[in-house]
């Protein structure tokens, strides 16, 4: 890919969320978030899980409201949700009572695309997730990792600005996962998607993203911005190749020593001590 | 000795153990064998008084007479007539209700209190009032089936919309969908399928109060036949009453799974 500064995409400025309990206390789920996503790029939001990269996400999404802070998506404030915010869930979110098909021409009826042009959109992008043969099957009839395939390419196939996806892969089994990973790679160098997806794998972070935005909890913050430079600015779909380079061993100690100081058995530690 | 592993002896008790399709069809034909056979020998040797249980092939004789001489089936179809009318008024009410009421707390929150309220009213301590408005013509009975069913109906929707999972809801909303849009391509359909086995169960209920409505004050329809057939002591009749509400309940239960299939065949997951 070229070298040229990219455009930025998305940018979360100072954004902060408080939740209010049953209990009627309120906790602050996220503090200050700060970052950007650039024009075609893929950026992780990583960290354990309860710091709050959900609650980030849905908040990109527009399916909750921020507490304070800004949300712009090329220029234009973020209002609610929107098509040209799509979201990947981590369950399955496949319409059962449509065939494959139609699961991804969903969004393109919701927004009156012509039929023809939906019929052939929708197949271009079954095909790009190779459920090609399950084109007329329902969902109830597919595996895990090809619901999340169906969600992918209904996702896509609507055209959003940038893609959302919290741990889409995070129910899968181990070896689906890094298949629907190479998978995911090969998909954005054809569409030239911008993403921004959660996850709490390291392994994952590293190897699909260009970008890694590590936060902590209690409340969720920053910690850390990291870039995956080692991978010489390309996406390689070979994962074994990518898990093989010394840097990316040297990214996922430093990745998994910022982890560990984040575990809850030693802020235990640190309380009763 | 060979290291073959010694098979453990068959036992008929097992727990959550399925059982062939066979042997589940030859007890399910067994146990009816058995009562039918106890119901004759009670007679036979006489148990009971024949006079107020008559034996099995009486009733079926009874039926037989009904049909042929008293132009039963008139009563049956103004039986299923009642049945028909007051449920599609029903559901009719309840669906839209009860979609709107799951979907939006607001809604809720303004319905809910009377329906709950209504729902612990036993729709047969209305029959004198309705019988004041109404009469004895169909207007009454219509109008209890209704109020029998229509509160737990409405209840019921609203609780299958509510356990609409939201993700299905939310992924629509960032595909672009307005709010129309999301009750009409998933909160509907995502909750047909259970909507459909609440009117199902629904119905069962609505037979109910439909011989009440028919043995407390009617002309027509297969309670009244009964109440009539007690008067002259024909207890086979009455028995065959019984018998044919029985067999229509099934029947309608029957017609009820095979549209569920007919509607929803993307729900059928073992196929293959
Ligand atoms: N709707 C909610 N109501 C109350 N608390 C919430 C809600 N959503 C998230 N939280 C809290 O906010 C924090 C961050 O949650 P989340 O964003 O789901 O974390 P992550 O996705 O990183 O695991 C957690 O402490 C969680 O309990
Ligand atoms: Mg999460």
């Amino acid at each position: 890919m070229s070298a040229a500064p990219r455009e930025t995409k998305l940018s979360v400025h100072g954004l902060s969320k408080d939740f209010r309990l049953g209990s009627g206390e309120t906790i602050q789920a996220v503090a200050d978030i700060s970052f950007d996503v650039r024009d075609n790029e893929l950026c992780a939001l990583l960290g354990p899980s309860g710091c709050g990269k959900s609650t980030v996400l849905r908040m990109v999404a527009g399916l909750e409201e921020p507490g304070a802070g800004s949300l712009m998506l090329d220029g234009k404030a973020i209002a609610g949700p929107g098509r040209e915010r799509g979201m990947v869930f981590q369950s399955y979110t496949s319409f059962d009572w449509l065939t494959v098909q139609e699961n991804v021409e969903y969004g393109m009826r919701l927004n009156g695309v012509p039929r023809a042009e939906r019929r052939d959109r929708a197949r271009h992008f079954i095909d790009l997730v190779s459920l090609g043969a399950f084109r007329h099957a329902f969902p109830i009839e597919l595996s895990g990792g090809m619901k999340q395939r169906v969600a992918i390419a209904r996702t896509l196939a609507n055209e959003p600005a940038i893609l959302l996806m919290d741990e889409p892969f995070g129910a899968l089994d181990a070896e689906t996962r890094w298949t629907m990973q190479e998978l995911l790679i090969d998909i954005l160098e054809s569409t030239d998607t911008t993403v921004l997806m959660v996850t709490h794998d390291i392994e994952e972070a590293i190897f699909l993203a260009d970008r890694i935005v590590f936060m902590t909890r209690h409340p969720g913050r920053i910690r850390k911005i990291l870039t995956t430079d080692f991978k010489g600015g390309r996406r390689v779909a070979d994962k074994e190749a990518v898990v093989g380079l010394p840097e990316y061993g040297a990214l996922e100690r430093h990745i998994m020593h910022m982890m560990r100081e984040e575990s809850p058995s030693r802020e235990h530690h640190a309380a009763e001590g | 000795m060979n290291g073959a592993p010694t098979p453990r002896r068959p036992r008929w008790f097992e727990f959550q153990r399925a059982i062939p399709a066979r042997a589940s069809l030859a007890l399910g034909v067994s146990v009816w064998i058995i009562f039918f056979l106890l119901w004759e020998s009670a007679v036979v040797f006489e148990w009971v008084n024949s006079l107020f249980m008559p034996p099995p092939e009486k009733v079926l004789l009874g039926l037989w007479s009904l049909l042929v001489k008293d132009a039963f089936l008139v009563d049956i179809g103004i039986s299923i007539y009642r049945i028909a009318l007051s449920f599609a008024l029903a559901c009719l009410v309840a669906v839209p209700l009860g979609i709107f009421m799951g979907s939006f707390p607001r809604v809720e929150a303004f319905f809910n209190p009377l329906v709950s309220a209504w729902r612990y009213l036993p729709a047969p301590s209305f029959i004198p009032l309705l019988l004041m408005w109404f009469g004895t013509g169909d207007g009454q009975k219509i109008a209890l089936l209704f109020i029998g069913v229509i509160w737990f109906l409405i209840t019921i929707i609203m609780d299958h919309v509510k356990s609409v999972r939201r993700e299905l809801i939310e992924t629509s909303m960032t595909l672009g969908g307005n709010r129309w849009q999301i009750l009409r391509t998933v909160v509907i359909p995502a909750s047909m399928p259970n909507i459909m086995v609440a009117m199902r169960q629904m119905l069962a209920v609505s037979w109910t109060y439909l011989v009440i409505a028919e043995i407390v004050a009617a002309t027509t329809g297969i309670g009244a036949v009964m109440m009539r057939a007690k008067r002259f002591l024909h207890v086979e009749k009455i028995m065959a009453g019984i018998l044919v509400i029985g067999l229509l309940g099934l029947l309608f239960d029957f017609l009820f799974r095979r549209l569920h299939r007919l509607l929803f065949p993307y729900l059928e997951s073992e196929r293959r």
